[in-house]
């Protein structure tokens, strides 16, 4: 019972973890994304698309990588070249993508809402030998798939990009400082691209983690504004990779939970607000902390 | 003469030209799934503007817009980024619902203005706390709006599958409301209710509040520079906080006339995203009370036809939707380049 739960609660977080930390890179970049719902669609329906064609998880999973790093190109180059309010444009590219991806179901496959070809290629689970007898432990880590892997992996990977290296210096200058970026000779816009673009194929391996990973079929509600959960999630993380982690965790618990509780008594609509509550009262106690530290500058 | 008429221009070509982006977009969208992207465009046209029962219909989908415009214009107007309308919108409708079969008694125009006034109070209280966060704190507002827009379609939703279900109902909504608490009709058999007038008003009065009354002044200054307002003794935080409880009023208030003049109660589902689509109006008008009113207009066309267009050929509604993200996108970028060239050579 609690070893399902577990397993549920981490296989939840990947697609959160993924988009989150795409959206956490972004953010120390200068761009706030609100597109990555669409990303993840996106991802979601090629993943599927592709690996009933080719019966390859991975060609599947590349895929998806690749058009949810197009969807984010196209978002960055409007905002950051066509000075676009980012808010604005994250949400008419969610509203776009959610249109076109329906749009196309009913006009190529001539389904409404589900698209379910024969010869889905799911990820492989990677079952853990010996390990995945241990009680709890197992449930965690065994059986699951390489996507949460990488999910994973990138935690501590980003921290150290953001730290320690150049690469890491240039994005989060860019974000701070961008007359200062330009100055040095660098491209800030460039540089703010591709941290969106980075940001767009985390988001497509998300939705190909819940399309091909989960339940290996294309549903049009099947990111279920997760790419929304991600955007609380890296702002709970504020600037923190392994924070914006927490928070994904988090939100995957509240998400394999509500599935549990659904017939139990519990309301499953009123576990769903939970990590949007969190992230409000998480703001709220961010501007009372900064108020409070003005007040005492000022004094 | 011309350096008067001039920029008038430029102002129509700067609202013109993301829709005509949009519809490139939609005929690339259309041409690539093998259908005519002028014949359907002109099917459109016939469907949305062709006749009476065409534009009594048109109408009636304009009317949740042009309040959801309105509130997005007022804050805009004043520099909060306020895009909690859609919350707004599912609490008015569920408040002005309830109000609307629970006194079966009363007599109708007071049980209909009760119902309006308590779904535009609850939508502005939904979004005292963002404006309070904004106002006092400096807490960004576009975050909060937008999480408390899933709270509350999710707290209706939990509504209306439980404490408030009708019974007997398999699908999740409430009672029907009375008779008593329709809106009246303005042009049976068509679905056009007096909720179009009552929506049209407001925008009307917000044309003139905002080009004529010291309030409508104070918001525009604040939102263009708060700083400066500031420094000419116009303090922004309490219009900032006004700003959004009147948005989240007018955003309420739009639930309730939709669930009271279309619907005829809540259901799960309620609004196909007329906030957002509001945030997209409020834009291509640039906040103007005309430009809204036409931008309105102009989407409720599109819902309208986009119905019937798929029920005559096969052309999928989502078009609608694809039309509507490509202007919200392209209302807010920059577009100057394609014509700057030619300005500054002139």
């Amino acid at each position: 019972m609690i070893d399902a739960f577990l397993h549920a609660a981490m296989m939840m977080t990947t697609p959160i973890l993924l988009a989150a930390i795409g959206g956490l890179v972004n953010r120390i970049g200068g761009l706030v994304n609100l597109g990555l719902e669409s990303m993840m669609l996106a991802g979601a329906l090629v993943a599927v698309i592709v690996s009933a064609k080719t019966g390859s998880s991975t060609l599947a999973t590349v895929a998806a990588l690749g058009v949810g790093a197009g969807v984010g190109l196209a978002m960055s180059l409007v905002i950051t070249r066509l000075s676009a309010n980012e808010i604005i444009v994250g949400l008419g590219f969610t509203v776009a993508t959610a249109g076109l991806v329906r749009f196309l179901l009913k006009s190529i496959y001539g389904v409404s809402g589900t698209y379910n070809p024969p010869n889905v290629a799911m990820l492989p689970r990677l079952d853990i030998p010996f390990l995945d007898a241990v009680p709890v432990l197992g449930a965690i880590v065994s059986g699951q798939d390489p996507l949460t892997w990488l999910a994973w992996a990138l935690v501590p990977a980003t921290a150290f990009v953001l730290q320690q290296t150049r690469w890491g210096l240039r994005l989060r200058a860019t974000g701070a400082a961008e007359t200062t970026v330009r100055a040095v000779g660098l491209a800030p816009l460039s540089i703010r691209d591709a941290s969106t673009v980075f940001a767009g194929g985390l988001a497509g391996l998300a939705g190909a983690h819940l399309s091909i990973g989960v339940v290996g079929l294309f549903n049009e509600g099947i990111t279920g504004g997760r790419g929304f959960i991600a955007l609380a999630a890296f702002y709970f993380g504020r600037t923190s990779p392994f924070r914006t982690a927490l928070g994904a965790l988090l939100f995957g618990a509240f998400d394999a939970a509500q599935i549990r509780l659904q017939g139990r008594g519990v309301p499953a609509e009123l576990v769903q607000t939970l990590p949007y509550i969190i992230v409000i009262i998480v703001l709220t106690g961010l501007g009372l902390s900064e108020k409070r530290r003005q007040r005492a500058r000022t004094l | 003469m011309t350096s008067i008429a001039l920029p008038r221009f430029a102002n129509v070509i700067d609202a013109a030209a993301p829709l005509a982006l949009a519809l490139a977009i939609g005929a690339a969208v259309l041409l690539a799934a093998g259908f005519e992207p002028l014949g359907v465009y002109r099917l459109m046209i016939e469907e949305a503007f062709g006749g009476q029962r065409q534009i009594a219909a048109t109408l009636t989908a304009a009317t949740p817009l042009l309040l959801t415009g309105l509130a997005a214009a007022i804050a805009f107007r004043a520099g909060i980024f306020n895009v909690g309308a859609e919350g707004c919108f599912y609490l008015g409708g569920i408040v002005a619902a309830v109000v609307g079969f629970a006194a079966p008694t009363w007599p109708s125009f007071v049980l209909i203005l009760v119902a309006l006034a308590t779904a535009s109070l609850v939508g502005g209280l939904w979004l005292v706390g963002p404006g309070v966060l904004r106002a006092r704190f400096g807490v960004d507002e576009v975050v909060t709006t937008l999480m408390l827009n899933f709270i509350a379609v999710a707290l209706t939703s939990w509504l209306v599958n439980g404490p408030l279900l009708a019974r007997g109902s398999a699908n999740s909504a409430t009672p029907v409301i009375v008779a008593n608490a329709a809106l009246p009709r303005l042009l049976p058999p068509t679905t056009l209710h007096l909720g179009f007038i009552i929506s049209l008003g407001l925008v009307m009065l917000y044309g003139i509040w905002s080009r004529f009354a010291v309030g409508g002044l104070r918001s525009r200054l604040v939102g263009l520079n708060p700083r400066f307002s500031r420094a000419v003794g116009i303090e922004p935080a309490p219009i900032f906080l006004a700003s959004m409880i009147v948005s989240g009023a007018i955003g309420g208030l739009a639930g309730g006339i939709h669930a009271l003049g279309l619907v005829h109660r809540f259901v799960s589902g309620f609004s196909p995203g007329y906030g957002f689509t509001g945030i997209a109006i409020a834009l291509l008008a640039r906040n103007s009370a005309i430009g809204v009113v036409i931008a309105a207009v102009l989407f409720g066309a599109l819902t309208s036809a986009g119905a019937n267009i798929q029920l005559f050929s096969d052309v999928p509604i989502e078009i609608v939707q694809i039309l509507q993200g490509a202007v919200m996108i392209f209302a807010v970028a920059n577009l100057g380049f394609i014509w700057n060239r030619r300005r500054t050579v002139r």
